[in-house]
């Protein structure tokens, strides 16, 4: 009855959580310098949320560590469908500096499906924040999707 | 007939679907205008609608550990009592249902919802749940004996003799005798009444059961999907139904003679009352301590309503 604005509404009003896995704090600092007054994300409806349950998009920075890596998937897994995967910074993607550490086990490919990557040591507020749109596009299609599905176990 | 008018009452005017819309218009200006007031462009007015309808679309978990009937009940009882409330306040000349003390019956209803909410963050078995829960009832503790207090001014204020606890009654006793917000006696209590409204809403500098930066929103951490989509509509719902009592109690006095005009002009003022008490006071403060806030309200609050009901009782 309300599919399509359930469909408008999960491009207009995505939810960040944000997890650090073992991030040297800057890409933090940009992710929430994408929410202040100069680049106010929440004109598009992004908010960051405390709670991984209330989340639609999780974005991940820091080279996944050996200590954060349990924590990160545990996190991921509570995140409920449909979400999408920002990864923010390059440390995500390749180790960046870290590379060859004893201490990290990386990339994040490893665990998670990433959908959006925004590469960068930082990313600039505007990179980051354009990946976060391309991820709000990317969670409508993937609404559609699992909605489909549903129809067709219905069908059948 | 009498059916279908109450049913009319119950889910369309002034009940359900009205509280709604009217709740989702004022927390959409309510963000709008925090952002204009921070020099940002901030979210459309429409944004709680896509919040809302995003949330039913996504999968709703119910975590292992939690008490499925509780856990899924809660937010749903909040939504009902909400509901009724609006039933009982008078929208200036018209009122959907009469009743001999709606004072007393709002004054239960309206601890409804955030019974609701510790329920619902008791049964989901999270610690910032039980965290939560125990904030939220140090915050009902503090903002229910000033809203006592100032009710009770009211309420004398009207009756004279006798206390009188029908909103119908105070609003023709204010056709008569001018609005209460314009008798000066009354003025400690209408500012100790704006100053409980964010604090039983859940907004900024009293947000401290839902602090999402501390504790994960306490009670709703582990809501999600539909269930969290209605706590959160109730938390809207609950800035009508604020609103729309202050103006009941201390702006009853207006009539226009249509109800359209009446409705409107009430909306009016429910969004001028929203924008004051709880959107300012967002826009320039940050969160108190639980401490602190249990302090404020029974230390100053209370005793700005104190000072009206006091003044009524010595007859001024």
């Amino acid at each position: 009855m309300f599919d399509k604005l359930i469909k408008k509404s999960a491009l207009k009003s995505p939810w960040l959580f944000h997890i650090n896995a073992g991030s040297c704090n800057g890409c933090d600092i940009e992710v929430v310098a994408v929410t202040t007054t100069l680049y106010d994300a929440e004109r598009f409806g992004f908010k960051i949320v405390g709670s991984p349950r209330h989340a639609d998009i999780v974005v991940v920075s820091g080279p996944v560590t050996l200590q954060s890596r349990d924590r990160l998937i545990r996190t991921l897994a509570q995140v409920p469908e449909p979400k999408c995967v920002v990864s923010v910074g390059s440390c995500p993607q390749s180790g960046n500096v870290f590379k060859g550490s004893y201490a990290i086990d990386g990339p994040l490919e490893k665990y998670v499906h990433v959908d959006v990557a925004v590469a960068g040591c930082t990313p600039k507020p505007q990179a980051i924040m354009e990946g976060l749109y391309e991820a709000a596009r990317i969670l409508e299609e993937k609404r559609e999707m699992i909605r489909k599905a549903a129809k067709g176990v219905k069908g059948s | 007939m009498l059916i279908l008018r109450y049913l009319f009452y119950v889910l369309i005017f002034p009940g359900a679907l009205f509280t709604v819309l009217v709740g989702w218009l004022l927390a959409g200006l309510d963000r709008k205008v925090i952002a204009r007031m921070q020099r940002r462009i901030g979210p459309p007015v429409l944004q709680p609608v896509y919040d809302f309808f995003k949330l039913v679309g996504k999968e709703n978990i119910i975590p292992a550990q939690a008490n499925r009937t509780a856990y899924k009940m809660a937010p749903f009882i909040s939504f009902v009592s909400l509901s009724v409330i609006m039933l009982f306040i008078p929208i200036f000349g018209f009122t959907a249902v009469n009743g001999v003390a709606d004072l007393i019956v709002i004054l239960y209803l309206i601890t409804i919802p955030g019974v609701a909410l510790i329920v619902g963050g008791s049964s989901s078995g999270s610690p910032y749940g039980a965290v939560g829960i125990s904030r939220e009832m140090v915050t009902m503790m503090s903002y229910e004996l000033p809203f006592v207090l100032a009710l009770l001014a009211v309420a004398k204020k009207a009756g004279g003799d006798v206390l009188v606890f029908n909103l119908t009654d105070i609003g023709e006793w204010q056709v008569m005798n001018g609005c209460m917000a314009f008798h000066w006696s009354m003025i400690p209590a209408a500012l100790a009444f704006l100053l409980v409204i964010p604090a039983e809403v859940g907004t900024q500098p009293f947000d401290v059961a839902e602090a999402e930066t501390e504790i994960c929103e306490g009670p709703l951490c582990e809501y999600s999907g539909a269930p969290l989509a209605v706590f959160k509509l109730s938390t809207h719902m609950k800035m009508c139904v604020m609103s729309a009592l202050f103006t009941a109690l201390f702006f009853g006095g207006i009539r226009t003679g249509y109800v359209v005009t009446d409705v409107i002009l009430f909306l009016a003022i429910c969004v001028l009352v929203t924008l004051v008490c709880i959107t300012t006071v967002h826009a320039v403060t940050a969160r108190l301590r639980i401490q602190h806030l249990f302090k404020f309200y029974w230390k100053y609050v209370s005793v700005l309503a104190l000072i009206s009901l006091a003044l009524v009782w010595l007859g001024a």
